[in-house]
Parts: C-alpha cells; sequence; structure tokens
C-alpha cells in the first residue's frame, strides 16, 4: 500500500494535518534507526542533489541537514548568503532560479524575512524545505519536537505542553504551537508581558506571564533561548531578573512533575532560562533532541524528494 | 475612441446624488458640455438601456509615477486604466521623482497629461519641500502653477510646529490639504497591521495608533484653523470613530476610503502574498466594518483607490523588502458594487456621491454632477454584469493586484470625458 | 463483486509451507552442534507473516526455534521517481539480533521482478556480513528483470500481466489463501 505524499515542499506546519505530521514522525522513526544502526546510510536520495542556502546563518540546524542529507546518500551543495549574490543586489527569486537552473532537487532554506520559502516554492520546481524564516515558523524543529513528546509518551492527546521564554520573536514557539494543537496537546505559552502576547488566545493556547503556573501542570516544558539584544530592545530589565522570573532551575523546578520533560531547541543559556543541573538532569531530553532532529530531517527530505 | 459632437444617451438610469435624482432619463451632450436633451437639433442617440450613468467618478489619489518611476506606469497608460475604471478626473499624487514641490515638475505633469492623457489629470503639490518633512514647499508658486490641493502622500510632516503653519498657509491660498495621516515612530519596520494575525505570523506591525494620533493631530489643527483638512485612506475603527465626532462639531475634515480597505482584512497575509501589502494596511474584521459603516453613515464621504503601480521586480520579493501599495482604478467600481451596494449598504445614490459629489466638493471642482453646462463627464455602469477579473486585461503598466481571479458583480460600461468616450467596453 | 480468484487454498499453502521448511531443515539441520545461527528474515510486508509461518513450521517439524527478523526495503528502492507520487510507507525494520556469521533465509511472499530482493540484499547488507543469503518465496511469477532466482519455492505460477498476486495470511488477513486479481490501469487493485 502506498500513501500519496504530494508536496514538495515543507513550508509550515500550519499547512500539514494531524495524519501527515504522523505520518512524517513514523518515517522518522525507521530513520532513527538507520542513524543507530552501523552503516549510518541508505542510498534513498542518492543521485538526488540537495542545495542549503543559509541566507540567516545557522550552525546546529545547517550541521543537522547537511548530515541527514549525506546518511541519505545525496549530493549536498553549502550557499550562505553572505557569499552569494544576494550581496551583489540579485534578488532572491533570480539566486534560487539559478540553483534551479543547475538541476537541484531539493533548497533547504533558512532566510531573515517570514515568508520567503512561500514566494520561491511558487516559482521554481525543487522542493522547498523551511530551515527557518524569520520569526515565523521552524517546522523541523516542530516535527522533531513532537517526535521526542510521542518517543516518551506514545500520543500527544491531552499532554500539557509549556513553552516559555521569548514567544513573540520565536519562530519555534510558532511552529510548535500548531504542531501541538493539531496533535491535541494543551499549549501553554509563559514569558514576560513584553514578549508573550495575549493574542495567542485566540487560537486556544492559555497565555501566562507566571512560571510557576506554567510548570504544576506541565508534561512537558519547552524553554526557549532569551537574546541579549531584546534586554537592549528594552523588552525586559535584565537578564538576571529574567532568570529569577523565568528560569527553570531547581527552585522552579520543584514545581514539575517528576516525570515531566525539559526541552529546548538549543543553544542553552546556561543559567540564564536554564540552569545547568536542569539541562543534564533526568528530566532533560535535550540531547535526545538533535539525535530526533536527525532522523525527522531525514524523513522529510525523502518524503519531499519522492514528491518531486 | 468615438468623437461625437451631438448626442444623446438614452434608456439609462440616471444616478446624480447632487441633484438629487435616480431615474431613467435621457442625458444631452453637445460639444462636450451636458446640455438639455430637446436642445439637441438631430442628435445621434446612444442606448444605455440596463445601465446606470453617474457623473464622471473622480479618483483623489492616483499615483501616475510620471516623472520618475515609468517603469511602474506613465501618465498614458495609467489614465487609460482610470478611464477602463470608469474615471473621468484623477488627482495625481505628488511623490514623483522629482516630487512635486516645485512649478516646474507641475508644469510637466500638465504638459504630459495635456498630450497623453485619457482623462482629466489634476496636478497636486507638496506640502514640504522634497516631501520631508523639513521646510514648507512653496505653495503659492505651487497653486500658480496649477494644483487643486497639497499633500506629502506617502509620508507625513512629523513636526506639528511645521504643520501648523503650513496648515494656515494653505487656508490662505485655497488649497486643501490631503494628509497620510502616520506616525512614523509608531509605525517603524512595521510591514502588516498589528493585531493577532502579526503576533501568529511573526511580523512586525503598524499598530492602528500610528494612524489614530496624526488623524487626531489633523482634527485639532482643522478646528484651529477652520481649513479643510482631508484625511486620506482611513483605515481603523477608532479613525472613523474620531471623524465622526469632529465632523459632528462641523469641523472642515472629510476621509477617504480605498475599496481594498473596504473587502479585504489582515488574514490575507498569512498568504504572504506580497499583493495583499500597502500601507495603511489591510486591518481586523472589526476595523474592516467599521470603515463600512463610516461610509454608511457619511462619516467617511470619499472613496478613492491609492493606485499604487510597481513593477513585478518591485514587487516579487519577500514580504518584509516588497513596496507597499497596489493598482486599483480598474477594480474600483467592481469591488464598490460587490461589496457595498450589491450587499445592500449602501444604494446606489450613496455609493455614487463617494465617487462624485464628495471629491467635487473637497477640491472645489465644478464636476461630480450631471447639471446641464457642465463638463460631459459621464461615468456607464453595467450594475449587474458579473465576470471575473483578470489582471492580464489591464491597461496600467503593473500587475500588483490582489484581485485577480475575484468574482465581482458590476463594473466600468463606457467612460466620456469632455463628450468623447475614452473608454467602451464592449469595443475591447 | 470482486475479481479476486482463489487459485491455491490453505491446504495448498501448507503443504508449501511445510516443504520449504522440510528443505531448509535438510540444508541448515538446525540445532545440531556446529550449525550457525539460522534467521528467518520477512520482507515487508507480505513477507513478514510468510517468514513467521516458516519459524513456526520448523520448529514443529525439527524442534528447533530460528531467529526471526523484518525487512522494510523501502529506503533502498530504484523507482522513486517513477511511482507517480505514490510514496511507499516506510514500515519497521527491526533485527534484534546480530546477522554477522548468520545464515539468512529473506523471505517473500512473491517474486516477480526480482527488484525488491535487490533492495533486501542492500539493505542486509549494510547491516553486516551473514554468512550466506537464501532466497524463499511462496509464488514464483517467473517475470524476472534481475538475475536473481529463489531457493526455495512453494509454487510457480505465470500469471497474466495485468493480475496481481496477492498471498493472504489468517492472521494478517483474515485467512489463509493465495489469490490471482485484475490491477486496474492505475495500478492499483479492482474489486
Amino acid at each position: 500500500m502506498s500513501i500519496s505524499w504530494t508536496q514538495k515542499d515543507l513550508l509550515e506546519i500550519y499547512d500539514l494535518t494531524a495524519a501527515e505530521i504522523e505520518l512524517i514522525l513514523d518515517t522518522a522513526e525507521e530513520f532513527k534507526k538507520v542513524c543507530l544502526r552501523n552503516v549510518k546510510k541508505v542510498p534513498a536520495l542518492r543521485g538526488k542533489t540537495v542545495v542549503n542556502f543559509f541566507i540567516e546563518p545557522s550552525t546546529r540546524t545547517r550541521v543537522s541537514f547537511e548530515l541527514a542529507e549525506q546518511r541519505l546518500s545525496a549530493d549536498i551543495i553549502n550557499m550562505s548568503g553572505s557569499v552569494s549574490s544576494l550581496t551583489k543586489g540579485e534578488t532572491l527569486l533570480d539566486t534560487v532560479k539559478n540553483i534551479e537552473a543547475l538541476q537541484a532537487d531539493i533548497i533547504v532554506m533558512r532566510h531573515s524575512a517570514p515568508g520567503a520559502h512561500m514566494l520561491i516554492a511558487k516559482h521554481i520546481k525543487c522542493g522547498v524545505i523551511n530551515a527557518g524564516d524569520g520569526s515565523h515558523g521552524h517546522p523541523t524543529q516542530a516535527l522533531l519536537d513532537v517526535f521526542t513528546i510521542r518517543e516518551k509518551f506514545g500520543s500527544l492527546k491531552g499532554l500539557n505542553v509549556s513553552i516559555i521564554g521569548d514567544i513573540l520573536h520565536s519562530r519555534v514557539a510558532r511552529s510548535d504551537m500548531w504542531a501541538l494543537l493539531k496533535l491535541g496537546a494543551n499549549v501553554t505559552f509563559a514569558g514576560p508581558a513584553t514578549l508573550c502576547p495575549r493574542e495567542f488566545e485566540e487560537v486556544g493556547v492559555r497565555v501566562c506571564h507566571n512560571l510557576k503556573d506554567a510548570l504544576v501542570d506541565a508534561d512537558v516544558v519547552n524553554l526557549l533561548r532569551i537574546q541579549h539584544e531584546r534586554q537592549a530592545d528594552g523588552f525586559f530589565p535584565s537578564t538576571g531578573e529574567y532568570s529569577q522570573f523565568f528560569g527553570l532551575n531547581r527552585d522552579s523546578a520543584q514545581f514539575l512533575k517528576p516525570d515531566a520533560l525539559v526541552m529546548h531547541p538549543g543553544p542553552i543559556n546556561r543559567d540564564i532560562e536554564l540552569s545547568s543541573a536542569i539541562a543534564d538532569g533526568p528530566q532533560s531530553v535535550i540531547l535526545e533532541q538533535v539525535s530526533n532532529g536527525m532522523a525527522v530531517r531525514m524523513a522529510v527530505l525523502f518524503l519531499t524528494a519522492g514528491a518531486l | 475612441m468615438n468623437t461625437r459632437d451631438h448626442y444623446i444617451l438614452t434608456g439609462a438610469r440616471v444616478v446624480d446624488p447632487a441633484r438629487g435624482i435616480d431615474e431613467v432619463m435621457d442625458i444631452g451632450v453637445a460639444n462636450g458640455i451636458i446640455v438639455e436633451p430637446s436642445s439637441i437639433r438631430k442628435p445621434e442617440k446612444i442606448d444605455l438601456s440596463g445601465n446606470i450613468i453617474a457623473p464622471g467618478f473622480i479618483d483623489i489619489h492616483v499615483h501616475l509615477r510620471q516623472p520618475g518611476n515609468t517603469g511602474a506606469e506613465t501618465i498614458a497608460t495609467g489614465t487609460m486604466a482610470a478611464a477602463a475604471g470608469g474615471f473621468t478626473s484623477i488627482l495625481a499624487m505628488p511623490n514623483t521623482n522629482p516630487c512635486c514641490d516645485s512649478a516646474g515638475t507641475i508644469e510637466l505633469i500638465k504638459r504630459e497629461s495635456e498630450r497623453n492623457a485619457k482623462v482629466r489629470v489634476y496636478p497636486c503639490g507638496c506640502l514640504s519641500k522634497n516631501s520631508d518633512g523639513k521646510e514648507m514647499a512653496g505653495i503659492g508658486s505651487l497653486k500658480n502653477a496649477g494644483v487643486v490641493a497639497l499633500s506629502d502622500d506617502g509620508r507625513c510632516i512629523q513636526n506639528n510646529e511645521l504643520m501648523r503653519h503650513v496648515v494656515a498657509y494653505a487656508k490662505s491660498f485655497d488649497l486643501p490639504i490631503l494628509d497620510h495621516c502616520e506616525e512614523e515612530s509608531l509605525k517603524g519596520d512595521g510591514v502588516m497591521h498589528e493585531g493577532k494575525w502579526s503576533v501568529l505570523l511573526g511580523m512586525l506591525g503598524i499598530p492602528s495608533a500610528a494612524e489614530e494620533l496624526i488623524i487626531q493631530r489633523n482634527i485639532i489643527f482643522s478646528r484651529m484653523f477652520d481649513w479643510k483638512i482631508h484625511m486620506q485612506h482611513i483605515s481603523t475603527r477608532e479613525s472613523v470613530e474620531m471623524m465622526r465626532r469632529a465632523r459632528a462639531r462641523g469641523i472642515k475634515v472629510t476621509a477617504e476610503a480605498t475599496p481594498h480597505h473596504i473587502a479585504l482584512t489582515d488574514e490575507n497575509i498569512k498568504k504572504f502574498d506580497t499583493n495583499y501589502k500597502m500601507n495603511p494596511p489591510l486591518r481586523s474584521e472589526d476595523d474592516r466594518q467599521a470603515v463600512i459603516k463610516g461610509l454608511k453613515d457619511g462619516t467617511i464621504s470619499i472613496i478613492a483607490t491609492d493606485h499604487a503601480p510597481h513593477t513585478m521586480t518591485a514587487k516579487e520579493v519577500e514580504f518584509d523588502y516588497a513596496p507597499f501599495g497596489i493598482i486599483g482604478l480598474e477594480t474600483a467600481i467592481p469591488v464598490c458594487l460587490t461589496e457595498l451596494y450589491h450587499s445592500g449598504i449602501l444604494s446606489m445614490s450613496e455609493l455614487v456621491s463617494k465617487f462624485t459629489v464628495g471629491p467635487a466638493t473637497l477640491l472645489g471642482l465644478n464636476a461630480g454632477t450631471l447639471e446641464p453646462g457642465t463638463n460631459a463627464d459621464i461615468t456607464v455602469i453595467n450594475p449587474d454584469e458579473e465576470f471575473v477579473y483578470d489582471v492580464n486585461t489591464s491597461f496600467s503598466k503593473s500587475r500588483n493586484t490582489p484581485f485577480h481571479g475575484t468574482k465581482f458583480k458590476g463594473r466600468a460600461e463606457a467612460t466620456i470625458v469632455g463628450g468623447n468616450f475614452v473608454y467602451r467596453r464592449k469595443e475591447q | 463483486m470482486t475479481n479476486k480468484t482463489l487459485i491455491f487454498d490453505k491446504s495448498r499453502m501448507d503443504e508449501a509451507l511445510t516443504q520449504i521448511s522440510a528443505e531448509i531443515i535438510s540444508e541448515f539441520k538446525p540445532g545440531t552442534k556446529s550449525a550457525k545461527p539460522l534467521a528467518l528474515l520477512g520482507i515487508q510486508r507480505q513477507g513478514v507473516p510468510f517468514a513467521h509461518r516458516l519459524r513456526a513450521k520448523i520448529l514443529e517439524l525439527s524442534g528447533f526455534q530460528s531467529l526471526e527478523g523484518v525487512l522494510d526495503i523501502n529506503m533502498y528502492r530504484d523507482d522513486y521517481s517513477l511511482r507517480k507520487k505514490k510514496l511507499p510507507i516506510i514500515r519497521e525494520t527491526d533485527i534484534p539480533f546480530n546477522i554477522d556469521d548468520c545464515n539468512v533465509i529473506i523471505a517473500d511472499d512473491v517474486l516477480a521482478s526480482g527488484r525488491s530482493v535487490r533492495a533486501a540484499l542492500d539493505a542486509l547488507t549494510d547491516y553486516g556480513r551473514p554468512r550466506l543469503i537464501r532466497l524463499a518465496i511462496m509464488v514464483d511469477r517467473c517475470r524476472y528483470e534481475f538475475p536473481i532466482r529463489a531457493d526455495y519455492v512453494g509454487f510457480v505460477h505465470k500469471a497474466p500481466v495485468d493480475k496481481k498476486i496477492l498471498v493472504e495470511f489468517e492472521e494478517s488477513e483474515g485467512a489463509d489463501g493465495i489469490y490471482e486479481m485484475l490491477w486496474d490501469k492505475a495500478g492499483v487493485f479492482k474489486g
């Protein structure tokens, strides 16, 4: 029996149905096994060309995608914004059309402008995978997050998931939210009032500005990185105050259920949003998230390549 | 186009709100002037049964892009689009390059219009030099050059001290002020309405307050100097409310709404299609309903398109980087008929007045009516024809519209300027 | 109303299972002191219950419990771009033992072109180095596109091109039986 995964692109979680998300997760499970055996490679994308176009720089996500592509036996090209013709004033569309003319099959792109992937996906035959577009979305992060949760709990239905930090600027928070809501989880956003907008209540998210409220019934807690630039922009007075009121450390962690998971998309600001004790403690699945990210990205690349 | 000297338009329903007329009757045209039909000997009869005849529509917010950005539009192509949209007169916005802060640029526009414009083009001068909001433009010499209004459209004078002087000075030259109401620090780098959708999409928002603060400022100055200040493209509930209260007190402020603010909301931005990016941005459904209510109760007396052509190269970029603006001359009548008339919100007479009496009164033009003796500027509308808008048939050089593929009911059928048919749909 | 016709019934299937198991036992003599580990690996999907039945039959006939695993070959296919956007589902691969130096018997329900077996061989060699690999097939259609032949065959049945062979098992489809069924133009079952 076959399924029709007919989408050549993965642009945002908002577009996917719960069944499609589950399919990606099921596929990722098998790819995770490949990553754990001796020969960590399959020929599924042999002969396919994947271009990693990271206009907004990244190390972790790019390495994760690169390795996933190699394990699928694809040919890879890495391009970054600073050395591309974008600096010479070439438009984004012209740049990706040039990539398409090189017979690339898939473009994995990270861009600081929301919606950039929608723009290019309309104009090229290549598959487009969103590795992050501004503050709008980061679908593969959301997929690896729900994969990690599903691995531990079996199903996300009715689970309480709290995401804590700078929600306003977070593409992880937004993509996580859609994935969690579609899979039936209860979502809570928590953070300083300046960084945690109430508008999310209109799509069914609980918003609170008190850390304890977000922790007490949570089955999963996902900490977001707080950026120092936000302090300079006036969103909160100091990282010390942030840490005191919203950091997860031994004191605040006492409100957590004993089997609650602690997650973080990385990189961690140790002892600001998350203390070392908790980050390295038994409830933390942060490193598993990284492994799962590999498997999820392999699954996404495999499914996308099949739909081209 | 056909040049006729003497003819009678018969069989159509004549809607002339300036004279309180809404009935089937004949309209006579002789030598470019409207005359009593009975005064014409051996007239040609043109049967327009099934259509509506209105005074020539006036669009007081059009960017013709000439001089300086003729890749997107020219006076020739923009006025052809105006004619195809049913407009007989347009007010050309001054943010050309160079902008209309000097008599020379006005002269260029007038000369080019005489040669190539399909419809009447009224020039508009800048409020400040280069629209920079630092020094007053040469308003007196602009008046001599022929401008009928002043605007810094695209920009907005932030310095209130300067603005008060501009208002007082403009009044002495009898020039109404058309203001693009925007508080710059609140607008910041916003690209869409600040609200639920900007939060969900992770984009920088433009708060309603950016428009409302300047509207309130302008209401105060209008009251202080007892002068005509017109708020361009108002878009928020609070803006409409402030205008309602100000007009109730007799303050000489007017407002316009655009067809896109009547028809669309910010939810459309979730497609990241830059054809939904304009300034002021599409707002929430609640704001849209307030604008419609403002049109219904007369708070908003004018509809204007803010026709803003941009080349595909300019618009087909990341949403954050795209310029603001959409074309609108050819979709104004279809959108307004569909959203306001066929939905029962405005009567035909009320709708027609937004394009005729409203603008003519603001600019002090001898237009906006079919009274015998006035120029034979006539808009013929087919109110019931259903069609799907295809932007590729547009006469504009540009294609940046959100309405491509949209179904409408009602459209411009023919446009007459000075007695000449400058547009006739059946011949296209 | 169905185009599905029975070609071999439960009793015939049981005969085939018995015969194949006997051949395997005869070749490998499992349970004797010098015998290397014997493993049955079912190819997803219908090879899985087939391998399971063989293992049970070998146990019944020889008293010996061989190893069992399941293998999905969809990461090793050669026809992704030809499948007109119908992607294969990746099912479970579970090989809970070390295949190095093992006698591995790959089990699949139908042998047609041989490409699935080719993929299984590539997959298997990415898991280790078996001592040898044999192929057990329930129905051989003889539509070979590769030089791959089965070592143990239940039935040779040259069905026409427009018919698919279905091998069904009680534990997965409710009853044992081997059927012929019409493909339709889109490559989907009719009936």
